[in-house]
Parts: C-alpha cells; sequence; structure tokens
C-alpha cells in the first residue's frame, strides 16, 4: 500500500512533464537536448540561490512575516529569471523554431525543480505506513510549478528573443513577467502571514498558473501574429 | 575504449551507492509514538503463563465493538475501566483468539487526600487487582501491553469508535489506525539472579566474653513481581520494608559509632531478593551463612509491606505466642506501641514443611530453626504472587508518616531490649533529638524505590540500583557484602518487557486504487488536450 502510494504521488508529480514532452511536438523535434540543457542551467541557477540565500539572509527568529527578508528573497528570485534568460538567449540550441524553444527550456527547467524539491521528500515520506494528504498536495503544486515556468519561459522568449514586438504589450509583457517571477514570494506571504492552510494556497496556485498561461498565450499568440 | 568503460563502472558503482543510501533511508514517522509496557511472561514449573507474543502488526478496534467484528486480526483498545472482565475471561477460557491487547491505565493513581475520589480510587484498585490477577495466572497466547491513557489515546479511541459506527470494522481494505509494535521474539532469562545484600554492626565485646555476641537480624525483601516487569515499582510491598530497614540500619550506626553506646548484640542487616518466589532468596542467603553464626542469631525481624497502616501493626509468628522468647519481643513491642498510640497484633501461622508456599520471609528463618517473625500491616499471609508490588502499588499507595511510625516501633522496642532499658520511661529516638527519625530520609528513598522497577530476574548482578543499596548500605554499616545466587528452577523468565508502538493512520487499498484511476484518467485528459492544442490548432496558426 505504502509503495502504491509512493508511485502514484510519484505519477502525480513527474507524469505531467513526460506527458507534456510526448503530446506535444517536442517529440517530434527531438528537444531531449534542450531539455537537459535547461535543466542543467536550472541546478546551477539553484546553486547560486543557494549560496546568495545563505549569504544575505538572517536566520528568521520567529515565523513572522518580515518584509525585508522577503524583499531579499524576490531580489533573489530574479536570479531565477536571470537563470531562463541564460538558458533561452547564451545556449547553442539545434536548429528549433522559439515556439519549441521556450517549450523545451520551460519543460527541462520544471522537471528539473521537481526532482531537486520533491523527489527527496517524496521518497521518505510517501513510502512509510502514515498517511497524509502532504505528498498529494506536492504532486499538485508541481502541475501549477509546470505551467507557471512555461508562461515565464514564453514570456522570456518574447521579451529576449522578439525583437519586433507590438508597443502596446510590452508593458502587459514585462508586467506579467514580474508577476511570475514573485508568484514564490506570493505563495509563502499568503501561507505565512495569511496563514492560509495547504489545500487553499494549492488551489491559488493551481488557478493562478492557469489565468497566468492564458494570458500569456493570449500574449504569444498576439505577438505571433503581428509577424 | 578504456576511458568509456571506466566511466562505466564509475558511474556504476555511483549508482550502487545511489540505491544503497536509498534503501537506508528510514521509513516515515507515525502519527504516535508511545512506550508500552509488556505483560509478564513466564512459565512456572513448565506451564507457559502470561502473555506469550510480543510483535503487534493489527488494526486497531475499540469498545463497543461493531456486530460481526472479528478481533482475532486487530488489537484491542481499552482503558482499564471500560475493560469488562467478564469478556476478558470469555474471551480467555473460550480460547478466542485476539490480535493483540493494549490497555490503558490511568496517568495518576489516586489522589489520597481527594475524598471524593475515594469511590473512585478503591473500584480503580480492585479492577486492577483482578485484572492482574486474571492475566497473571493464564496462558495468553497474544501480545498484551500496558500503556498510560493521556489525550493522543483519547482522541484514536475517539476516531477508531466513529470508524467503527460506520458500520465497517478496521481492517486493509477500509482504512483506519494501524498499531505497529516491532518487537524481538522473546528470549529466556538464562540464569535470573537473585542478589541479597548484608550489612553487620558489630557489637561490643567485653573484656571477658570469649563466647559470640549474639546477633539480631532485620531483612527485608526488595524485590518485586507484578503484571508489569516495567511498571512493577512495589512502593508498599515491599518498597516500604526496605526503606524502613534503611532508616533503622542509619539510627543504630549512629548508636553503635560511639564504643559508649555500642550494645552487646550485633546487628545483621539484610535487603533479600526472591521475595514473591516464596522467599527463595532468604533462603539461599541463610544457607550461605556458616552454621555459628546462624547459630548465633538470637531473633529476626523481618518487615513486609509497612507503608499503609494508621492504627494496627500485625507480629506474624510461626513458634505459638505462649513461647518466652515470643512473648517478650510481643511485650517490647507492645509497650512501645501503646505509647505511640497504635496497638501491634500477634498472629499465629504454623509452618507446614511438606508444603514449599513460604507466605512469611520469617518461615524461611523457622525452617532453619532461627527465631522470626514479620511486621506487616497485612493481617493475613498473602497469597502466591500476590501483594508483591503489583500495577497499584505506585508512589501514591504508601506514604512516609506509616514507615515513619514503623521505624519507631522497631527501633524503640530494639534499643530497649538491646540496652535493658525496660520499665523505664523515655524514648531513645526521641524527636529533635540527634537521634530522630528522619523522615526526609525516608520519603527521599521512598521516592527512588517508587521510580525503580525491581522485578529480581530483570536486574542484573550489577545493577546501577543493587549498587546504590550496597553504597547507602556501606555508609550505615561495615562488611557489606553481595550474596548473588541463582533463582531456583522452578520459574523461567522471558525477556522483552518494554517497546515501542507506532500508532500509524492508514489509507485503505480503495482509496489509493481510486487515486490511480483519477491520475490515470487526469493524465489522459492531459496528454489529448496537448495533441488536440498543439498538434491540431497550432499548425493552423502556424501557417498564418
Amino acid at each position: 500500500m505504502t509503495v502504491f502510494h509512493f508511485l502514484n504521488c510519484a505519477a502525480l508529480t513527474f507524469g505531467p512533464h513526460v506527458v507534456y514532452y510526448s503530446a506535444t511536438p517536442l517529440s517530434e523535434y527531438d528537444t531531449i537536448g534542450t531539455c537537459v540543457k535547461a535543466a542543467v542551467v536550472y541546478l546551477g541557477t539553484a546553486l547560486v540561490k543557494l549560496v546568495c540565500l545563505a549569504t544575505f539572509l538572517k536566520v528568521p527568529e520567529n515565523d513572522k512575516f518580515d518584509p525585508y527578508q522577503e524583499l531579499m528573497k524576490i531580489f533573489i528570485g530574479f536570479i531565477d529569471v536571470a537563470g531562463l534568460y541564460f538558458a533561452l538567449t547564451q545556449l547553442t540550441h539545434r536548429n528549433i523554431s522559439q515556439n519549441h524553444k521556450f517549450q523545451a527550456v520551460g519543460l527541462g527547467w520544471a522537471f528539473a525543480d521537481s526532482v531537486l524539491h520533491r523527489l527527496a521528500p517524496l521518497w521518505i515520506g510517501a513510502r512509510g505506513l502514515e498517511f497524509t494528504w502532504e505528498y498529494i498536495f506536492q504532486g499538485l503544486e508541481a502541475n501549477a510549478n509546470l505551467v507557471m515556468t512555461l508562461s515565464l519561459a514564453a514570456l522570456g522568449s518574447l521579451m529576449w528573443l522578439r525583437k519586433n514586438k507590438p508597443r502596446t504589450l510590452v508593458p502587459i509583457i514585462y508586467a506579467c513577467a514580474l508577476l511570475l517571477a514573485t508568484m514564490p514570494s506570493i505563495t509563502s506571504y499568503l501561507r505565512r502571514s495569511l496563514e492560509w492552510q495547504t489545500p487553499r494556497v494549492v488551489g491559488f496556485e493551481l488557478f493562478s498558473s492557469l489565468a497566468m498561461a492564458f494570458i500569456s498565450w493570449q500574449l504569444f499568440s498576439a505577438c505571433q501574429r503581428t509577424m | 575504449m578504456s576511458i568509456s568503460s571506466s566511466s562505466g563502472d564509475v558511474l556504476a558503482s555511483a549508482l550502487a551507492v545511489l540505491l544503497v543510501l536509498l534503501a537506508c533511508v528510514e521509513l516515515g514517522d507515525a502519527a504516535a509514538a508511545v512506550s508500552v509496557y509488556r505483560l509478564i511472561q513466564y512459565d512456572l514449573a513448565g506451564a507457559p503463563l502470561g502473555s506469550r507474543a510480543a510483535s503487534v502488526n493489527h488494526h486497531a478496534a475499540a469498545l463497543p465493538l461493531p456486530a460481526g467484528a472479528d478481533l482475532s486480526r486487530s488489537a484491542l483498545v481499552a482503558p482499564l475501566l471500560d475493560l469488562p472482565l467478564a469478556f476478558l475471561r470469555e474471551y480467555l477460557v473460550q480460547k478466542k483468539h485476539l490480535g493483540a491487547l493494549l490497555i490503558l491505565l490511568p496517568e495518576k493513581f489516586n489522589d489520597k487526600d481527594a475524598a471524593a475520589n475515594n469511590d473512585g480510587n478503591g473500584q480503580l484498585k480492585g479492577a486492577l487487582a483482578e485484572l492482574e490477577k486474571l492475566l497473571l495466572h493464564e496462558e495468553v497466547p497474544y501480545p498484551v501491553y500496558f500503556a498510560f491513557q493521556d489525550d493522543n489515546f483519547d482522541n484514536l479511541l475517539a476516531d477508531i469508535r466513529k470508524i467503527a459506527s460506520s458500520g465497517q470494522p478496521a481492517s486493509a481494505t477500509t482504512g483506519g489506525y494501524k498499531l505497529v509494535v516491532s518487537s524481538p521474539e522473546p528470549k529466556k532469562v538464562a540464569s535470573p539472579i537473585i542478589s541479597n545484600i548484608q550489612g553487620w554492626l558489630p557489637g561490643l565485646k567485653g573484656e571477658g566474653d570469649t563466647e559470640q555476641l549474639p546477633t539480631i537480624a532485620i531483612v527485608a525483601n526488595y524485590d518485586t513481581f507484578g503484571a508489569a516487569p516495567e511498571l512493577s515499582v512495589g512502593s508498599d510491598s515491599n518498597g516500604s520494608g526496605a526503606v524502613a530497614l534503611l532508616e533503622i540500619a542509619r539510627l543504630f550506626s549512629r548508636l553503635y559509632s560511639n564504643p559508649k553506646t555500642r550494645g552487646k548484640y550485633n546487628l545483621l542487616f539484610g535487603l533479600t531478593s526472591g521475595g514473591p518466589y516464596n522467599y527463595n532468596g532468604t533462603n539461599k542467603w541463610l544457607r550461605s551463612f556458616d552454621q555459628r553464626v546462624r547459630e548465633s542469631i538470637d531473633h529476626a525481624i523481618c518487615l513486609n509491606s509497612v507503608g499503609s497502616w494508621n492504627d494496627e501493626l500485625w507480629m506474624h509468628v510461626s513458634k505459638p505466642p505462649e513461647n518466652p522468647y515470643i512473648k517478650q519481643i510481643f511485650e517490647d513491642f507492645s509497650d512501645v506501641s501503646k505509647e505511640m498510640g497504635v496497638s501491634v497484633g500477634i498472629k499465629h501461622k504454623k509452618i507446614n514443611v511438606s508444603n514449599p508456599r513460604v507466605a512469611w520471609e520469617h518461615e524461611q528463618f523457622s525452617r532453619f530453626r532461627v527465631t522470626a517473625l514479620s511486621l506487616s500491616e497485612l493481617s493475613s499471609p498473602p497469597e502466591f504472587l500476590e501483594s508483591t508490588g503489583g500495577l497499584y502499588d505506585t508512589r501514591e499507595s504508601a506514604d512516609a508518616e506509616s514507615i515513619t511510625r514503623t521505624v519507631r516501633v522497631v527501633s524503640e522496642s530494639l534499643a530497649r531490649h538491646i540496652y535493658g532499658l525496660k520499665g523505664r520511661n523515655f524514648d531513645v529516638f526521641a524527636e529533635n533529638s540527634s537521634l530522630a527519625i528522619n523522615p526526609r530520609y525516608i520519603q527521599s528513598w521512598l521516592d527512588l524505590l517508587s521510580r525503580t522497577p525491581r522485578v529480581a530476574p530483570f536486574l542484573q548482578k550489577n545493577d546501577p540500583f543493587i549498587a546504590a543499596l550496597k553504597k547507602e548500605l556501606s555508609e550505615h554499616t561495615a562488611d557489606v557484602y553481595v550474596q548473588s545466587d541463582v533463582l531456583d528452577g522452578m520459574f523461567t523468565f522471558y525477556d522483552a518487557t518494554k517497546a515501542n508502538l507506532n500508532v500509524y493512520q492508514v489509507a485503505s487499498v480503495t482509496f489509493d486504487l481510486l487515486f490511480l484511476l483519477v491520475l490515470g484518467s487526469y493524465l489522459i485528459v492531459l496528454f489529448s488536450f496537448l495533441v488536440i492544442t498543439t498538434r491540431v490548432w497550432i499548425i493552423p496558426i502556424l501557417q498564418l
């Protein structure tokens, strides 16, 4: 029963990534190399973030929401964006279209994020006899994270890879990208200050990720049309 | 070629290390982990008694049971007062099987001051005594554990009852709580050792005395026996006797330290073990003495359960009360007790040499033709394996005042006998004197004994508690010696007396299957959605 539960939660956490890869044309164009490179860039980014967090953040004495610490965390979160920039622009990819590039990078990025943050707790916790909803929520969060990373990658490719964008849309693109980049801080604020319970937070994440995905899709197709 | 194979080797070894690491990760933690204490498992003359199993891996069930519940694969969790003994007896007599039994004991046993508690108190004591009697003399083929009831268990019971009331008993298919005790198979305790600790206070030999000084022995057994060996602290039986002995030793060591006040009697103090087993230890201890030493014992005073009496103390003898020695000793006791405002009664029980049952410690002395008596608050001899420090006998069942009174009775009469003060009306151990009885000493030793389970077969020869008793006796007496011997073969004990219980909340298999179904459909829907949106729709968009 317990290994069964572990396998279920693992499927929930990592399944969508695999499904995404196989369902979309990414598999046809064999973009696995891009995904792997993006995953490696994510690992490097995570390392840099860790070092910065260790250097600049104080250990919190209590669980209160400290605005200065959170601001610092947001700035460190921008390292993520820098990493994505690096992965999208600086790496040499095989000849794949812009469309597929951002998807492959986003997928690799999200997969590495899930593995790094969620595989170990899953392995240790979900195999025990004790049943909690925790790992199911974690899987749902991984799903939301995938969608958000894809949206961020899409907006990133719009910002950095596309030269001619309609003037009116530019501020919206930047605003949405900012919102996506600060999403982790927003959820931690909800969890700690407003003391939302985990189901509510996960619901919020899912809803907001779908909303942001829809908006980015519209922006992307709008830019696509004007090309 | 070689480079790639070496990198392959490195990869393979890295993978192997990773797999080993992953396998070593401890599986998840439980909702609650509690210390539980197992019912004693022992063989008496070959007959197996007590709980014969130790590991538990069953779903939890609670009373009231749902109809048609099969308990043979469940662990029944029941608070002490909710467990009807008739139900348990029926299960034992009809040899019906339980997966396991977990009995919850109330945290604080009683509060002697609260009059309102007296009814509940008596009921509790009665229930515990009956339960102990039932479980000790039956062979129980499943594990029986005791635990203390707290909020966690209250919540657990409420949850179990809620699940049960929905109509389905807990099992693998319906989820609920699982109790897991992973305990090794109980093994026989190879040679159970009983350690008797003795100390001497030598008397003053005069210039012309050539023969041995007479000895007066004061003896108490310090070990216990009960349903749960880890909980058998026996404050009254016989922690009170051992503490009284220590205090008497302390008082007389002060008197004997000055040659001017040293009496013409040797004093022998004996803390014996093996009390519940027909005072086997006392027998071995006496046997270890040289015959001349044994013959020099004028009389022996055995203390047994002196911790909870108010007005009446009993002196049990095996020689008839008309015997002049007995008469004199009894008069000493009566005089002192009358002055204190309490009474000492005398009870005579003849020894039947063919009967192996030894109800009082003095009977062992009598079998060696040494005059002896037992002082106790009990008016009738205890049954075999009763009043030996069971579950009910905790710190609250003994009080320092009773022990102080006992010490006064014994030491005053002893002093009058040794120093020939009969008829003179003054207290040797008067209050506010340097020889006053110290109630704080009694209290602190009683507290210590009430925290230490002392079932003899589980006390090693070098147990720190025995070392502590030896050290304390050395403070007051000389020639302290620990005599160790093996307990007689009639008893065989098994270990695994304490374990950790893990309570897990488990989901049923149906839940997992349902979840798998939902997950499968979600992934299929996701797949089709992505195929449709990216291959079917995007292509027209790209072609724009």
